[in-house]
């Protein structure tokens, strides 16, 4: 797969806790973005945030621990990011998405033979 | 009023305190049948037994993402919160000075040692006082 110099980055930004058809949101949202033939996908855990509700989320304290932030990048192509937000809509209740120009330098497959 | 998420990890924490109380009781008699009730071992191994799963635990979770956020609210905070509190206080101090937040962290076990004592001292002059 080749991927354009002009294309998009998504980020997601969910809940460490959210859930969606019996597995993790972020597993779920690499799962679909795998389905559908993304470039790739990274899952990020992060330390401490806040969201919509304003609740801050720490590994610091173990009782605000319970739903670190995730964040979820994809970069693709415009065509192909934009084919993903329906289903990305559909699977995230809580939560933020947003989309940014990504200039692409390389993107390398290496030596070893992609995986069934 | 408890949302359906909250009462579920209420639950799974109220589940894992039942297990690690228990524990903290069961391991607290074995002690006894071994070593002499002239000092407090029994409190000084749950303490810091509780201390070393919670290291154990936070690392597994943090590093290697092997515990899920359900399974850590579990054993962390129920099991390990249930067999003795003093992990959630090691947790959190650990964590301050890794972040090297020296003086969150130093008042935070003073507070522990001088409120806590303190605390007990003042329950039962309060108590004394009612009586």
């Amino acid at each position: 797969m080749n991927l354009p110099r002009d294309g998009q980055l998504l980020r997601i930004f969910i809940g460490e806790s959210d859930r969606w058809g019996g597995m993790p949101l972020y597993e779920a949202i690499v799962q679909e973005a795998r389905k559908q033939g993304l470039a790739g996908a990274t899952v990020f855990r992060g330390f401490e945030g806040f969201g919509a509700h304003s609740r801050v989320h720490t590994a610091r304290i173990l009782r605000l621990s319970e739903d670190l932030p995730i964040v979820i990048e994809i970069v693709d192509s415009m065509e192909r990011i934009q084919s993903f937000l329906p289903a990305l809509d559909k699977m995230v209740k809580e939560g933020l998405a947003t989309i940014e120009k990504a200039t692409v330098i390389f993107y390398r497959p290496g030596e070893r033979p992609a995986e069934k | 009023m408890l949302s359906q998420i909250s009462a579920t990890r209420t639950l799974i924490v109220g589940a894992g305190g039942f297990l690690g109380a228990s524990s903290r009781y069961l391991i607290g008699g074995i002690v006894y049948n071994y070593l002499p009730a002239t000092f407090p071992y029994a409190t000084l191994i749950i303490n810091v037994s509780g201390c070393f799963f919670i290291g154990l635990l936070g690392a597994m979770a943090e590093e290697r993402a092997v515990l899920g956020p359900t399974s850590r609210l579990f054993w962390m905070v129920g099991v390990l919160g249930g067999y003795t509190t003093y992990s959630t206080f090691g947790y959190e101090t650990t964590s301050l000075v890794r972040e090297s937040s020296y003086l969150p962290a130093g008042l935070y076990v003073i507070g522990h040692l001088v409120a806590g004592l303190g605390a007990v001292w003042a329950g039962a002059f309060v108590a004394r006082w009612l009586l």
